[in-house]
């Protein structure tokens, strides 16, 4: 098995945040959490990670920003995202569209609340994608 | 007594002239004002008063000269609670008050009350109405302005809703979000090893919340479900993969019954065009109303099958069936059958199906199910016509009809 993927989990709620973990936990990932865009803008700089798991409405920067911002800075671009919200998927898709006039560059979207076996086999999923990508 | 003439001719000029200002007037002759001036007087009121108040017969319409009205409506949330005063917006110079003066059942909608002292016309309704039929061409006039002003209240109130409960619905979901995310984490075993009657708790606990989550959805999508919101939504996609979706979101409420689903799926799904993720919620929708209503350990039939023009989905149950005489109305807001006895739920589900099968001009149907054996039911029968079209391929066809 290669190396532990790092997972970055964004939200400003700190029981979403600690019942990820605990699902995430479970498996051989190294996690580590922000309660906002500036934060994990600020994390993404120190240590790039292989997966983000987003949230939208959060204070400071929103997820909007934190996705506009990583996919027009190489270093980022590359980074898998997926998105857990309460807002519904094709609100939000318009809404970025609107916005920045482009697509919205994320690679799942679940709506809150994860189930947990279907977050971790989503994680898995994305995981592998992108260590097929190289 | 010729001075006292000329006096009152110019108190009527300047009522006239003031009258005209007003949002209702503003298109009537001067000769029409005159008249109109006749039977208006000034008031003067001081803050905190009522000007009009809400429910009573409506007989004298206010025109705001100087100062502020709040136009408060009483709201009254649940059967028990005390009725409070909401204020749904407020009126200065030149607007009006009243104007159920000139609407049936001329009974104010609203109360004003004066926030700080307030100068106004009072124009009486009685006059006011007879002038009007006489003389149609101003009557015209003024009911075309109020038709405007009650338009735009209306739309006011309509966005306001709508952006309240947008927010309310954020505020009230993202916590059950987390919750629910904790009762699940604990039910999956993430978080230590359950006994079996804690596991069971926590599974009464989900099934609470999500309902409670539907809910406020429910809530929300009824204020914004309207047909061009659904329609611009419309994409591609495998109607089976959205039935699996739904079996999945019963799936709980289901096992909680001891419930079989028995999916009875067409031998190929073909995509359609629709509202993907409102086609789920009709599936879910029909699917937990079945549950709701069957015998515990029945089974629930979900079938879909395909022809020439449209797609068929069908939900069975062996539940009691809905009386005979209230069939026809069970696709309205808030309508419960007689026979519910104490099931949850408050009635947005089906009316909220049928909105969104109107959108994809489709049909929702409903019947008994009686078999001589003595076996009851219900079927709900959804069909999707098959040639909708995306909001991409309407702007293409469009373009080619140019040409």
């Amino acid at each position: 098995m290669e190396e532990q993927a790092t997972i970055l989990i964004v939200d400003d709620d700190p029981d979403i945040l600690e019942g990820i973990l605990m699902i995430l936990d479970t498996q051989p990932y190294r996690t580590a959490t922000a309660g906002d865009g500036i934060k994990c803008m600020k994390m993404m700089e120190e240590e790039v990670p292989d997966l983000l798991i987003l949230d939208l409405l959060m204070p400071r920067m929103d997820g909007w920003g934190v996705i506009r911002e990583m996919r027009s800075e190489p270093r980022f671009a590359n980074v898998p995202i997926l998105i857990l919200t309460t807002v519904v998927e094709d609100a939000s898709r318009r809404r970025y569209e609107l916005e920045t006039g482009m697509t919205m560059d994320v690679q799942d979207y679940v709506q809150k609340p994860a189930r947990p076996d279907d977050l971790i086999q989503r994680v898995k999923k994305m995981l592998a994608a992108k260590a097929a990508k190289g | 007594m010729a001075s006292q003439l000329s006096e009152g001719t110019n108190a009527l000029s300047v009522m006239a002239q003031r009258l005209g200002r007003s949002e209702i007037f503003v298109d009537l002759e001067r000769g029409d004002l005159m008249v109109i001036a006749e039977f208006s007087t000034e008031m003067t009121y001081q803050e905190g008063a009522s000007v009009l108040i809400e429910g009573q017969h409506a007989e004298r319409l206010f025109v705001v000269e100087r100062g502020k009205l709040a136009l408060e409506k009483k709201i009254q949330i649940g059967r028990h609670s005390t009725p409070r005063n909401a204020t749904i917006g407020y009126i200065g110079p030149g607007k009006i008050a009243g104007f159920s003066v000139l609407t049936t059942p001329h009974t104010y909608s609203t109360s004003a009350i004066c926030m700080e002292p307030t100068r106004v016309i009072i124009v009486d309704g009685d006059c006011l109405r007879d002038f009007l039929v006489s003389n149609p061409g101003a009557g015209f006039k003024v009911m075309n302005r109020i038709a405007a002003l009650i338009g735009g209240r209306y739309r006011n109130a309509t966005n306001t809703l709508t952006y309240f409960l947008s927010i309310v619905s954020h505020e009230l979901r993202s916590p059950l979000a987390a919750v629910e995310n904790y009762l699940r984490t604990m039910y999956g075993g993430y978080a230590g090893e359950l006994t079996e009657k804690q596991k069971r708790m926590i599974q009464r606990s989900i099934l609470r919340v999500t309902d409670l989550t539907a809910l406020i959805g429910d809530v929300v999508d009824l204020a914004r479900m309207r047909p061009e919101q659904i329609q611009a939504d419309f994409e591609w996609f495998d109607p089976g993969e959205v039935g699996s979706e739904s079996i999945e979101d019963a799936r709980l409420a289901a096992a909680e019954k001891n419930i079989n689903i028995r999916v009875e799926p067409p031998p190929n799904f073909e995509p359609i065009v629709g509202a993907r993720r409102r086609m789920r919620q009709v599936f879910t929708n029909l699917l937990n109303n079945a549950i709701k209503f069957a015998p515990p350990e029945s089974d629930v039939i979900f079938r879909a099958w395909y022809e020439p023009e449209v797609v068929i989905f069908e939900v069975q149950d062996s539940g009691p069936g809905i009386p005979t005489e209230e069939l026809p109305y069970i696709f309205q807001e808030f309508f419960r059958a007689s026979n519910v006895g104490e099931r949850a739920g408050v009635g947005m589900g089906l009316s909220i199906a049928k909105k969104i099968m109107d959108a994809h001009h489709g049909q929702i149907q409903v019947k008994n199910i009686s078999s001589e054996f003595g076996n009851t039911g219900t079927c709900f029968t959804v069909s999707i016509p098959r040639n909708l079209m995306t909001p991409d391929m309407r702007r293409q066809s469009w373009m080619k009809a140019d040409v």
